[in-house]
């Protein structure tokens, strides 16, 4: 056994009983800020975070105003990112199209949560029978691609807005989170603490709200990070399937449409956009891991 | 395992039942009808399918039938799946193809070579191919190696050279998945007891990986492949539209916006299937790989 | 992990593409001139059609690209030339006396069975095409004939009976007697359409709804559908048994069915196709495709308008206001970028009677005082306005532009999306109530302005803005009686007025006159041409030496 594990079990990480709750996260924040990598990917996706709050703000730029006369030009002072077909700054509306996207991502990614902690925790909590029956049906819908589904309830819906978005990107995106959540809640029902709680007669919403629920925390926080990647590049594919947000709001997808037709003359006005993406992607994957080395000890060093 | 396998089959058809049902009610709550004008009076055969009942259709999709085409009047959903679906196959398994020919050893060697300069480039190419979208990378790639290069045609399905960048396209995400899971889990398993106790008795080194590690470490690549289809098929939508490959996923966009019913429904309703399926061959392959999990499905 | 530095290199590696994609911009090779003139060895023709033709059945096909197709593999009682005046076709002379126009049939006319092409066929195929239980959608193109529109609406009961009383009747083999419900003009004009294409009615009877496919399809054409692999590519051969086939230098063409505009002209700069069907360049990137020696632009005849919900928008004087707050030469110039013509009227610019009917009221570019000033005089204007434009390639930037120029008069307008079908059915008419502008675009079915005008009249299923003006009706139903050309323009100059005239009602803001732009390669530049319809007609292209 590792130094790092039995340091690990010493520190109670195994138990996750509620009085050893904050030398759990604490433990993990420091481990996680023993890894550089994901200490700068957290780094870098706050500073993204902060450049589009902050950006369209301070902006001398009107993000809308059209203005043909400064159409297509390429990175220069005032205009960092150049403009794209209308003269528009391309640094202000990719800053804007940011927070779009990172809220779709972010909206949906919680939306995926809340259903998947509801359909995971009912399974894993009350076992037996129904979980069996949620399960199965769980297995059978696995790997249901998300974007039929999503086409169709944006089409149901009829424009798309935020909020649209948001409910098409996560009706067919919860499975994974739902079986982790009921995988999780499987391992902490049978800990002695737990069963402890019962015997002494804690209703199950307690035993559920006080020591499953915030248990699950770790993983959860991992989930976001590990589904707003897939829903940010979801956002992007229906915005390029045409099915993106209504001018003249845009989201960084909808900007890379937009591009993609000039690309051989201005190609700045596709590339921004899909590296924008690229770079919230690869912090968000990054981060992910480093929580999950940082929260599961076992895992080794590597 | 018979009894994991029958328990398993039987429990797909309440699932698919109901996938059924979700795509025929979303279907309905679409505005809009196919037909332009609504004064002009709908042929009785037509009509008929507007208004099928849910039992009907079902009882279509069990013998086989999916129905006409609302929209392309000469054709049905079956003459649709019939024509255009092989070439999303062939696309989705020519990137499987990619993704296994260079992912897995990719991933592989860097784990027997970890923190090396092969390793940090691999994970850095298979970070880049995660991240991209694949739209950028389709429109890059036509253009510096078609159009500019000369090298493969900028679009279509007919010969070889047609189908490498596309499959390439679709195949990269998967590919860095898998690069990525290979290595993780390789380095989790070289570093096992077991393996060190190999080692220790003096096993070559090359025995011990082909043996013990990969058998393992395979595993995960093939739980992965249920998800990893779900991508591709995703993909498939951005990646047949962008190369003009003939394929299902560039009619199923067309097909919602043109509200072609039977279409959409019969297309929904077949990649639902076959992903269905597809998870219940990994899950019966995952028990025979690792006999560990046998007794935790029961 | 240590990933500081994957870290640091994958940013680095991130922003390598950045600087390999900018290194992109430029123009591509230019094509070596053509000689012209010498016919080259190999007359196979590579093109990119941009559509899947939803049906090639002359009953059913609504769309371009198969009209397109259609035209080609089939022969139709007459063609139109540049002007828009018929020239004989299948149809080697015709009478017109009043409402009844007669046709002559040539003798030579084949099907690629071997059957003659009779009168019979014609009459065949348009009473199908107006059989209720087809429900063609372009039913309404023959309504022009007597009994026509009954036929078609006709409930099963009656429906036999009413076939017999449409006014289309082949008195022998080569007769075509056609009775119309008034004298119109440009009815042969008409007959050029695909909708009146003639059918082989054995093979529609015994193949139904397969009847089009390859190996079944009987056509009569200059050329033949050899293959047609659905969503992937069409193959014409040249039809040796042609009438005119000795004049035909085409062999083959084969078409490559690709559908975004993009990887179209990826396929063009690539050499993979020499020719595309016209159907549309990148708005996006006109600016670069212009200055290709194979840019070609064709005049058309279609007018891009925005309609205004007279429900909702009840003051002429805030529709003069948004219509003067237009800068149409600012969007062509910047927006649309394929040369169009700022659409100063309903009816376009090209279209024989133009420079009668011509309103000179509506500015090219945008007139900002004039349009205030209107704005100030409207009583109650609607400050937030929706507009709403179907999500095909280019509406949703002159959307854009026209919602900035919207904002200089104060009025904040929301823009909403939706495909097409579904836009249709919300335009109604009558349109949807969340419906305050809307965007469409009309392209001449025939050469009259009648196609323009008719529009609007109350009755009809395509004026979307819930205009409804008797005198105008009045105006309409005069000139189709009014077989005189020149008295019927100036009628016609009337009802233009009653629309965009400075009295006019301004059920719309007309934006500009369509141009029909494509890429052709210079071996086939100087034969290939498109018409101010939309079509085009392969058997006179020639392949000529690089």
């Amino acid at each position: 056994m590792s130094a790092t594990q039995i340091a690990g079990r010493i520190a109670g990480v195994d138990a996750g009983a509620p009085i050893r709750q904050s030398s759990l996260w604490q433990d993990a924040w420091r481990r996680y800020l023993r890894n550089r990598g994901a200490v700068a990917a957290a780094a870098v996706f706050l500073l993204m975070v902060v450049w589009c709050v902050v950006t369209p703000i301070v902006s001398p730029h009107d993000p809308n105003e059209v203005d043909f006369a400064s159409a297509y030009e390429g990175p220069s002072w005032s205009h960092p990112f150049g403009t794209d077909q209308f003269g528009r700054d391309l640094f202000t509306r990719a800053a804007l199209g940011g927070r779009i996207s990172i809220g779709i991502g972010f909206a949906a990614t919680f939306a995926i949560l809340g259903i998947g902690v509801v359909y995971g925790a009912i399974s894993g909590f009350v076992g037996g029978a129904l979980d069996n029956a949620l399960m199965r049906f769980l297995d059978a819908l696995y790997g249901l691609p998300y974007l039929p589904f999503a086409i169709l309830a944006l089409a149901i819906i009829g424009t798309v807005d935020f909020w649209t978005m948001v409910v098409a990107l996560s009706i067919a995106s919860w499975f994974i989170t739902a079986r982790v959540v009921r995988g999780q809640i499987i391992t902490l029902k049978e800990n002695d603490y737990v069963r402890a709680a019962k015997a002494v007669g804690v209703r199950w919403y307690g035993v559920l709200g006080r020591h499953l629920l915030p248990n699950t925390l770790g993983v959860l926080v991992i989930t976001i990070f590990l589904e707003l990647p897939g829903v940010i590049l979801g956002e992007a594919f229906l915005s390029f399937l045409g099915l993106g947000i209504s001018p003249p709001d845009a989201s960084w997808g909808s900007m890379a449409q937009d591009g993609r037709d000039s690309y051989r003359a201005h190609p700045h006005i596709i590339v921004i956009p899909s590296l924008c993406i690229a770079a919230l992607v690869l912090c968000a994957n990054f981060i992910a891991d480093g929580l999950r080395d940082a929260l599961d000890p076992r895992t080794k060093e590597t | 395992m018979a009894a994991y396998i029958i328990r398993r089959l039987i429990w797909t058809v309440p699932v698919v039942l109901l996938v059924i049902l979700m795509t025929f009610g979303l279907m309905k709550q679409i505005e809009g009808n196919p037909f332009r004008q609504t004064e002009r009076a709908v042929p009785a055969a037509v009509q008929a399918n507007l208004e099928r009942k849910y039992g009907n259709y079902v009882k279509g999709v069990a013998t086989g039938d999916l129905g006409p085409s609302l929209v392309l009047r000469d054709r049905t959903v079956n003459d649709i799946v019939k024509e255009q679906f092989p070439n999303s196959i062939e696309l989705g398994l020519l990137a499987f193809g990619w993704a296994v020919l260079l992912g897995v050893p990719a991933g592989v060697l860097a784990a027997l070579k970890p923190n090396s300069r092969f390793d940090y480039g691999a994970m850095l190419f298979s970070n880049i191919g995660f991240a991209l979208p694949n739209f950028l990378v389709a429109t890059l790639l036509i253009y510096f190696v078609s159009v500019k290069w000369g090298l493969l045609p900028t679009s279509g399905w007919t010969t070889w050279q047609h189908k490498i960048l596309p499959s390439f396209t679709l195949g990269l995400v998967p590919m860095a998945y898998f690069a990525r899971l290979v290595r993780g889990t390789m380095l989790e398993t070289l570093q096992q007891d077991y393996v060190r106790t190999a080692r220790a008795k003096g096993l070559r080194r090359r025995r011990i990986v082909t043996v013990h590690v990969l058998r393992n470490s395979l595993i995960p690549v093939v739980t992965a492949a249920a998800p990893l289809l779900g991508y591709i098929i995703t993909g498939s939508f951005i990646v047949e539209n962008i190369f003009a490959v003939p394929g299902i996923g560039r009619y199923y966009v067309t097909a919602v916006s043109a509200r072609d019913y039977s279409v959409v429904m019969g297309l929904t309703v077949l990649l639902s299937i076959i992903v269905i399926f597809a998870n219940l061959v990994v899950d019966i392959l995952y028990t025979v790989l690792d006999p560990r999990t046998r007794e935790a499905r029961t | 992990m240590r990933l500081r530095t994957p870290l640091v290199l994958a940013a680095a590696a991130v922003a390598a593409v950045a600087l390999v994609a900018a290194g992109c911009g430029g123009g591509s090779e230019s094509q070596p001139a053509a000689d012209g003139g010498k016919k080259a060895a190999s007359q196979v023709l590579k093109m990119a059609w941009g559509a899947e033709p939803p049906s090639l059945d002359p009953g059913l096909a609504t769309d371009t690209t198969s009209s397109n197709v259609l035209l080609n593999i089939m022969d139709p009682l007459v063609r139109l030339g540049d002007d828009l005046q018929p020239v004989p076709a299948l149809a080697e002379s015709w009478d017109v006396d009043g409402k009844t126009v007669t046709f002559h049939l040539r003798a030579d006319g084949r099907w690629t069975n071997g059957d003659p092409v009779t009168a019979h066929d014609f009459e065949y195929s348009w009473k199908r095409t107006l059989d209720p239980k087809l429900a063609a959608d372009y039913a309404y193109q023959l309504y022009g004939i007597v009994g026509a529109e009954e036929y078609n609406n006709a409930k099963p009961a009656q429906a036999a009976a009413l076939r017999d009383k449409v006014g289309v009747k082949a008195l022998d083999d080569r007769t075509l007697q056609v009775t119309l419900t008034s004298a119109q003009p440009w009815f042969v004009q008409q007959a050029a359409h695909h909708s009146f294409l003639p059918v082989h009615q054995q093979t529609v009877e015994t193949h139904g709804a397969k009847w089009t496919e390859p190996g079944n399809i009987v056509t009569n054409g200059p050329f033949e559908l050899e293959g047609w692999q659905h969503d992937a590519s069409i193959t014409l051969v040249k039809n040796a048994d042609w009438r005119n086939a000795d004049k035909v230098a085409l062999d083959r063409v084969e078409g490559r069915i690709i559908v975004d505009g993009t990887t179209r002209v990826q396929a063009f700069e690539a050499g993979e196709v020499d020719l595309l069907d016209g159907g549309g360049l990148p708005p996006a990137d006109m600016p670069r495709l212009k200055e290709l020696p194979e840019y070609e632009k064709y005049p058309a005849l279609g007018t891009y308008y925005y309609g205004f919900n007279l429900k909702n928008i009840p003051d002429e004087n805030q529709r003069r206001a948004m219509a003067f707050a237009i800068d149409r030469q600012s969007i062509i110039d910047n927006v649309a970028q394929a040369d169009q013509i700022p659409a100063t009227g309903m009816v376009p610019k090209g279209i024989p009677g133009f420079e009668v009917i011509e309103q000179h009221f509506l500015p090219t570019t945008a007139d900002l005082e004039k349009a205030k000033e209107f704005m100030a005089k409207a009583e109650n204007p609607k400050k937030t306005i929706t507009l709403f434009y179907n999500d095909s390639p280019g509406h949703k930037e002159i959307a854009v532009a026209v919602q900035a120029m919207w904002k200089e008069l104060g009025i904040d307008t929301t823009i909403k999306s939706q495909e097409f079908a579904q836009f249709l059915e919300f335009l109604g008419p009558p349109p949807n109530n969340a419906v305050d502008v809307y965007r469409l675009g009309w392209i001449a079915d025939y050469g009259d302005p009648m196609n323009f005008l008719e529009l609007w009249t109350s009755q009809s299923g395509n004026n979307n803005s819930n205009f409804a003006d008797p005198a105008y009706d009045r105006l309409i139903e005069k000139a189709r009686n009014t077989p005189n050309d020149q008295q019927r323009y100036e009628l016609y100059r009337q009802a233009e007025a009653m629309l965009t005239g400075p009295q006019g009602a301004l059920p719309i803001a007309p934006i500009y006159w369509y141009t029909y732009t494509n890429l052709e390669r210079e071996s086939v530049k100087d034969t290939f041409h498109i018409n101010p319809l939309d079509q085009f007609d392969l058997s006179k292209v020639v392949i000529r030496e690089a």
